[in-house]
């Protein structure tokens, strides 16, 4: 940059030297040559007329003297031209000189002039010739030449002085070129690294320039720029951590496809509801990522009728969550179209909707098929279809038996909604562990006896004491032990264990019954839920045992997990806590 | 130039075009034979009848993608690994619909099936049928991302699908030999668990035709003759 700029500068003073003096070369060249040859040519001329005084006979005998005072050659002509005297040359071997130009206007004009290349000396020569008369009439010329090597010598001398001037004039130049284009790039240096660190993104404050020209003008533009663009910056960076923000702590999914239709940005809400079910999934396409069909669906209508589009998909095979999508596109990017995808997680107001629909199906049907039994029963009755006493005795005992069921029915779904509303009362109290299973074990030993099923309980001594009601607990077991036997088919085991994690005793029941399907663990705990309804219902059950259980559970503190594999048995395993709620 | 990226960046379209439709193929299949499989555990014959009627949309689909595919062949005459891109889906597509088509008969035997009584409770059969569409779903996405290791992958696994029709083979012979009532049911049975086998067949004949597309190397009949395989 400085050398450029120095050579620049340099280069125009060069130029300007040179202009001028050859300018000058042009002017003076001529001049001095005109003036030195006038002043020469006067100088003879005078010598001329010196000569002209002088008689013809004493011309002769002096010229070679006059010649060398005058410092030039001198020829005595006739009025033929034919040469009588000269100073440097033989006359005889000197030709007629009547048609010299000088000779001519001499006799033309009185005196005459002529500047001629002399191929003996090799210089220009400069002729000047006068008249010599006698009462007006002309008897010769008087012709002196001299030289003009004179003049030559004078403008060599002159030119020598000029270019000596020129030199000092360059080293001039130069030094001069070296000061101020250092001190024109000094500040343009300045702002030069102010704006690359600029670019560089350091944080740079101002510029400030000692200068007071144009460039101080331009720094001072380039600060306010700068100002400008930093506030700019600091704008664009709040608006964008707020929007982060927004996208971050929101709790709808948030998915950006660039013009590509790539996924550009993924927020951890929809991170989290994929569940890293997916993988990476950035870069991809949706059908790459998501592989889902409706969604797709969704997604190329969208493309076609350019307007938002909602969707409610299922994603995910082993734990589907349901999400209301809705694709619309990014008009903040011109030129090149983003789409936003906004996922909104309904999974649980789905199941809650299944849940109440379900509830209010099963409670319905419940009640209905021992209300059926009943009126069925006492309508033959009434009928009097039947009149024996015995056929009458046993309608009564069945019509008795599914109210009792009813009756059970609605104390479970008392008991269920009691613990709901927080009406029960815990007794709460130091329970151990065997005592609370021997409690249990023996009113579902009988059930287990008919089907050769053991139930083996390996329970330490040392295990600390529950904080729990006793009631609740033994309620608890009984419902969990009687599923196990229930849903174990004949001469198989229960197994009961216990041990301490964490603040929690886990008791752990284990069969080898049936199992339960992986999809429909989650449901259990539903009312009225059963995985395999004509089959339950067979084994005498209300569907509410295990909701009450995990109400009871949840109610003391606890929690209840069930693992299961289809075909192998089932794993219930239930949370006490030991500290005192 | 402009005019040439353009146009170059519409092919990567078209391109990208052809690995979604081959995605969406495969996801209908996998969900035609999970949905097979879950009218025969949940003896559910509506859901059946449904995978039959799905199956119209996967031939569609079929039928445009091997279009698109002719029309990119025509138009772009794609090379080297284009090339190998458009003919390999071209396969994969045929693939696919042959699954879509094996859906369709498990969902026929389910049909059958669930008109009578329950001979056991399906434990293999849906563990298979989840290795199966595991399988698919991978050969595919090796297809997409060109992963030679998880093409490997969908290879041993059907080598378990192998095994487990075999169990299922022998299990079920038991059952016939104890109780003739049962063959009926038992073949059904046999036939629901083969459709299976060949499905992953199928996965891995798309395993192969991926380390074709990405070495240019071919490793079918490798280990065996397909034809060994075929059912009589």
């Amino acid at each position: 940059m400085k050398r450029n700029l120095f050579l620049k500068i340099l280069f125009s003073y060069l130029v300007i030297v040179c202009l001028s003096f050859f300018i000058l070369d042009l002017l003076i060249k001529d001049e001095i040559k005109k003036v030195m040859t006038g002043k020469i040519e006067s100088e003879l001329l005078t010598y001329a007329e010196l000569i002209d005084l002088n008689s013809a006979q004493k011309m002769s005998e002096q010229l070679k003297q006059i010649a060398r005072i005058s410092g030039s050659r001198v020829t005595l002509v006739d009025a033929q031209g034919k040469v009588f005297a000269d100073s440097g040359k033989d006359i005889a071997q000197l030709e007629n000189h009547f048609n010299r130009p000088e000779l001519q206007e001499a006799r033309l004009r009185g005196k005459g002039k002529s500047i001629r290349f002399s191929q003996s000396i090799g210089v220009d020569m400069l002729y000047v010739a006068i008249p010599m008369k006698s009462k007006s009439q002309i008897t010769g010329y008087v012709r002196l030449a001299r030289p003009l090597d004179d003049v030559q010598r004078v403008i060599e001398k002159v030119y020598q002085s000029i270019f000596l001037a020129m030199m000092i004039v360059m080293v001039i130049a130069l030094v001069i070129a070296l000061v101020f284009s250092y001190r024109l790039a000094a500040p343009i240096r300045a702002m030069e690294r102010f704006t690359e660190r600029l670019r560089q993104g350091e944080p740079s404050g101002t510029i400030i320039l000692k200068t007071s020209d144009e460039t101080k003008k331009l720094a001072d533009n380039i600060n306010y720029l700068v100002d400008e663009l930093q506030s700019q910056i600091r704008l664009a960076n709040e608006e964008k951590s707020k929007l982060m923000t927004a996208f971050t702590s929101m709790t709808e999914g948030v998915l950006i496809l660039d013009a590509e239709d790539k996924i550009e940005f993924v927020n951890s809400a929809l991170s989290n509801m994929l569940a890293c079910q997916y993988g990476d999934i950035n870069g991809k396409t949706l059908m790459e990522a998501l592989r889902n069909v409706d969604l797709q669906k969704a997604f190329l209508k969208f493309r076609q009728t350019h307007a938002t589009v909602f969707e409610e998909v299922t994603l995910g095979s082993i734990e589907p969550v349901i999400l209301s999508v809705s694709i619309s596109s990014v008009h903040n990017y011109p030129g090149e179209e983003k789409v936003m995808v906004v996922f909104h997680d309904v999974t649980r107001l789905k199941k809650l909707e299944k849940i109440r629909v379900d509830f209010v199906a099963n409670v319905t049907h419940e009640i209905r098929t021992p209300l059926t039994a009943i009126i069925g029963y006492l309508e033959t009755i009434q009928t009097g279809a039947t009149s024996s006493n015995e056929d009458v005795k046993k309608f009564i005992d069945i019509s008795l038996k599914q109210a009792g069921r009813l009756n059970r029915l609605v104390e479970d779904l008392l008991v269920i909604s009691k613990i709901e509303l927080g009406e029960i009362k815990f007794h709460f109290e130091e329970v151990s562990i065997r005592d609370a299973l021997e409690g249990a074990i023996p009113l579902v030993e009988a059930k287990a006896g008919l089907k050769k099923i053991n139930i083996h309980s390996n329970v330490q001594e040392n295990l600390p004491q529950l904080w729990a009601d006793r009631d609740r607990i033994t309620q608890i077991l009984v419902n969990i032990l009687d599923n196990a036997v229930k849903f174990t088919p004949e001469d198989g085991s229960v197994f009961i264990e216990a041990e301490q994690k964490d603040n929690y005793a886990v008791l752990t029941i284990t069969d080898t019954g049936i199992g339960i399907p992986k999809e429909e663990i989650r449901r259990l705990g539903e009312r009225f839920y059963r995985v395999d309804r004509s089959r339950s219902r067979d084994l005498g059950g209300t569907g509410l045992g295990l909701s009450i259980v995990k109400h009871l559970m949840i109610a003391q503190g606890g929690k209840i997990e069930i693992e299961s594999q289809l075909g192998r048995g089932t794993k219930v395993s239930l949370f006490f806590p030991l500290q005192k709620v | 130039m402009e005019e040439r990226r353009h146009t170059s960046s519409h092919y990567e379209m078209e391109l990208q075009e052809i690995k979604n439709a081959l995605i969406y193929i495969g996801v209908l299949t996998e969900k035609a034979i999970q949905m097979a499989m879950q009218s025969l555990t949940e003896r559910n014959s509506d859901i059946a009848h449904k995978v039959i009627k799905d199956d119209e949309e996967i031939d569609k689909m079929d039928t445009e993608l091997e279009e698109r595919c002719i029309k990119i062949l025509a138009l772009r005459q794609p090379t080297a690994i284009d090339l190998r891109f458009i003919t390999t889906a071209i396969k994969i597509t045929g693939h696919l619909e042959r699954i879509g088509d094996m859906a369709v008969n498990i969902a026929e035997k389910a049909i059958q099936l669930n008109e009578e009584p329950k001979l056991k409770p399906y434990i293999d059969l849906p563990r298979m049928a989840d290795l199966v569409a595991e399988m698919i779903k991978d050969s595919l996405d090796s297809f997409i991302r060109s992963d030679l290791r998880m093409a490997e992958k969908v290879r041993q696994t059907e080598q378990v699908t192998d095994d487990i029709n075999e169990q299922i083979f022998r299990e079920l012979l038991t059952f016939m030999m104890e109780d003739s009532k049962s063959i009926h049911r038992a073949l059904l049975i046999m036939q629901v668990s083969k459709n299976l086998e060949r499905i992953a067949d199928h996965a891995k004949g798309i395993a192969d035709m991926v380390t074709y597309m990405v070495t240019g190397d071919c490793v079918r009949h490798q280990t065996y003759p397909l034809d060994e395989k075929e059912p009589a």
